[in-house]
């Protein structure tokens, strides 16, 4: 008899919540861009993913977004990279859209840091993740100078991949 | 004690058991017993309180740190485990799972016994989770430092720390809807609407955005569902429920409108899980997924200003109390940093503003109105109530007041210091300038903002030192002191 009057409480908030669920949680699963990869999409190396894995243990995403809008803020990007699209995110595990840049965009770093410039490139990467300041004095982005060799080689390829496929799609699958 | 005033009219024996052998003078003993055992126990509300108290320093202390690195990335450099990106999710997770769960599971458990005539279905399971919280919580802050960070926001704290809060969660909902179950008083005050809102769905939910089981854009939808429904129907919840219970205690009125409180309620509820894709307005996300965030974040104006006439009409014609009671005062703090945090929400959504704020410390500023604008002030006025009206001890009051402006001197700084610089930072991206291009211009405002958080930061330590030495030494010394109010 108690329980009644809680019941119509529960049933409620049950229904409004259970619709909000479906909605925002279930139903974007089965929209068609959602759901398919962009054409020319290219699945991360082995080497891009131990890198993409320092991404997230090191907190890059809290300062860096990966993706390019359709507004006037981000006017250059979209004029040079083009806008990011839902496909493009497809091997993504876990994402990292981000939502704040302290720093640059990162979405299509791989097209200014391009693999086939060879060593320049990276050794800008690598001299940049152990000191920025050497860079640009004003940076705030912390010095990664505790990452082995090899961490800092992983995270380039990583870095190096961001965007990559929109110049040669689907070449190095 | 009881709470039986707490419609406006003096405590009657309103308390009526169904079952067919229920007597006046039966229910009226069983009160008073209630009453004493109420006096004696409020043991799980203890512990979770001061749970609450002890994470909300930490994570201004971490905070300052982090808002110092901002501006001086050489600052404890070196330490792979200080690192800000490392800092940052301890930061965020033991603010939302320690600081504002925690302090507000306190004062929940505190209500939930009151509003219901009813001890809690059990103390010492209140307590124990309560514990294995903070240990679990430390664990999982550490897991991060070390490098096992899960990565999305809100949702860093790896296996099996996330499994363990979810399971404890479960237990906590258990020992409060138990309570609710077993209830004498019928009647369900607007408290606990939002402490059943808060504990029922949330298992649903965080498994969701624990459960590693969605790629790319979906999960990152899935994301923003699961930590808008933390803020939005677990935090919030909880801490409305505790301003509903105790602004009307403090100005000894009846709340303005009970069927408002009910508009307020029901709007929040259906609107409020709705909200999460505005994390990704304008981004790489179906165009009706935006729009419903949009209009639900707009929405939203109708339970803000629900609540916002609520309290206003109970506030009215309080400013003798306003001027004395230092609790009192920080509930109308908490109060207006709702309101202006929930308004700066909705206005966020507005698609052609987000196109210019979004990504910028706009966003931070909005984030930490909420929480010490309203988390902290509303935390704070529950405990100062809590001392002086349950434990019946006198508190400093001139600490309490330095406590209280220090507090307001940091959240209009910290606010100010971000908010104009996320418009500066927009209107210069919108200008064709790049984040690196900004960051002398940014500069001023991170060092306001670290000094702004050094402030509050200085008001919290005051306040745990006043509370402190409340607790530990007053009645032991002068037992006199606990009979004057």
């Amino acid at each position: 008899m108690r329980f009644i009057r809680v019941f119509p409480i529960i049933i409620g908030l049950s229904i409004l919540f259970g619709v909000a669920f479906s909605g925002l949680a279930v139903a974007p699963a089965f929209a068609p861009s959602v759901a398919e990869p962009s054409p020319g999409l290219v699945a991360y190396t082995s080497s891009e993913l131990k890198g993409r894995k320092i991404y997230v243990r090191e907190g890059c995403v809290y300062c860096h977004s990966q993706q390019v809008r359709d507004v006037p803020a981000d006017a250059n990007l979209a004029m040079g990279f083009g806008v990011s699209r839902a496909g493009d995110y497809y091997y993504d595990r876990p994402h990292l859209l981000g939502t704040m840049r302290q720093g640059p965009d990162l979405a299509n770093e791989g097209r200014i840091w391009r693999k086939d410039v060879g060593q320049p490139a990276r050794d800008y990467l690598i001299g940049h993740f152990i000191n920025p300041r050497n860079y640009n004095p004003a940076s705030i982005m912390p010095a990664y100078n505790y990452l082995s060799e090899e961490e800092l080689a992983e995270l380039t390829d990583y870095i190096q991949s961001l965007g990559a496929w929109k110049d040669q799609p689907g070449e190095s699958s | 004690m009881i709470s039986g005033d707490y419609f406006g009219k003096p405590y009657k024996i309103t308390m009526t058991i169904t079952e067919a052998n229920s007597q006046t003078a039966k229910t009226s003993r069983s009160k008073l017993v209630i009453a004493t055992t109420l006096e004696q126990q409020d043991h799980a509300t203890r512990v979770w309180l001061y749970s609450g108290i002890f994470w909300m320093v930490v994570a201004m202390m971490i905070g300052t740190v982090e808002a110092v690195k901002l501006f001086d990335p050489e600052f404890l450099q070196g330490v792979p485990a200080l690192a800000y990106g490392r800092l940052r999710p301890v930061h965020v997770n033991i603010g939302i799972f320690g600081f504002m769960s925690m302090g507000y599971l306190g004062a929940a458990f505190y209500m939930v016994p009151r509003l219901t005539q009813t001890p809690l279905f059990s103390e010492s399971l209140g307590a124990l989770t309560a514990w294995v919280w903070n240990f679990n919580l430390l664990g999982g802050c550490l897991a991060i430092l070390l490098g096992y960070s899960k990565g999305k926001e809100y949702e860093e704290i790896p296996f099996p720390f996330n499994m363990i809060i979810g399971l404890l969660e479960i237990a906590i909902a258990g020992n409060l809807f138990s309570t609710v179950v077993l209830r004498r008083e019928k009647r369900i005050y607007v408290s606990l609407w939002y402490i059943l809102l808060a504990i029922i769905p949330f298992p649903i939910y965080y498994t969701l955005g624990n459960s590693n089981s969605f790629t790319g854009i979906e999960d990152a939808i899935v994301n923003w569902f699961y930590s808008h429904n933390l803020f939005g129907i677990w935090l919030t919840a909880l801490g409305l429920a505790t301003l509903y219970y105790i602004v009307p205690k403090q100005v000894h009125k009846p709340l303005y409108s009970h069927a408002v409180s009910f508009l307020g309620f029901w709007t929040l509820a259906a609107f409020y899980p709705w909200n999460g894709g505005h994390h990704v307005i304008w981004g790489p996300v179906p165009m009706w997924v935006m729009s419903a965030s949009v209009t639900a974040s707009l929405a939203m104006l109708v339970p803000t200003i629900s609540t916002m006439v609520n309290f206003g009409g109970t506030a009215l014609g309080t400013w003798h109390i306003f001027k004395k009671d230092i609790s009192y005062r920080f509930s109308l703090l908490a109060y207006f940093g709702y309101i202006g945090a929930s308004i700066w929400g909705s206005i966020l959504a507005i698609m052609s503003l987000n196109a210019v704020v979004h990504f910028t410390n706009m966003t931070i500023a909005h984030v930490h109105l909420g929480f010490v604008g309203f988390g902290v002030p509303g935390l704070v006025a529950f405990i100062y109530f809590y001392i002086e009206r349950s434990l019946k001890l006198k508190y400093s009051q001139t600490l309490a007041e330095w406590h209280f402006w220090l507090t307001v001197m940091g959240i209009l700084g910290y606010t100010i210091s971000m908010g104009v610089n996320g418009w500066l930072e927009g209107s210069q991206w919108v200008a064709g300038n790049s984040p690196q291009g900004t960051m002398l211009m940014r500069y001023p405002y991170h060092v306001a903002r670290a000094i702004s958080g050094l402030i509050l930061l200085i008001g919290q330590l005051l306040f745990v030192w006043n509370i402190f030495k409340t607790i530990n030494y007053a009645p032991k010394n002068s037992p006199q002191s606990t009979i004057q109010n």
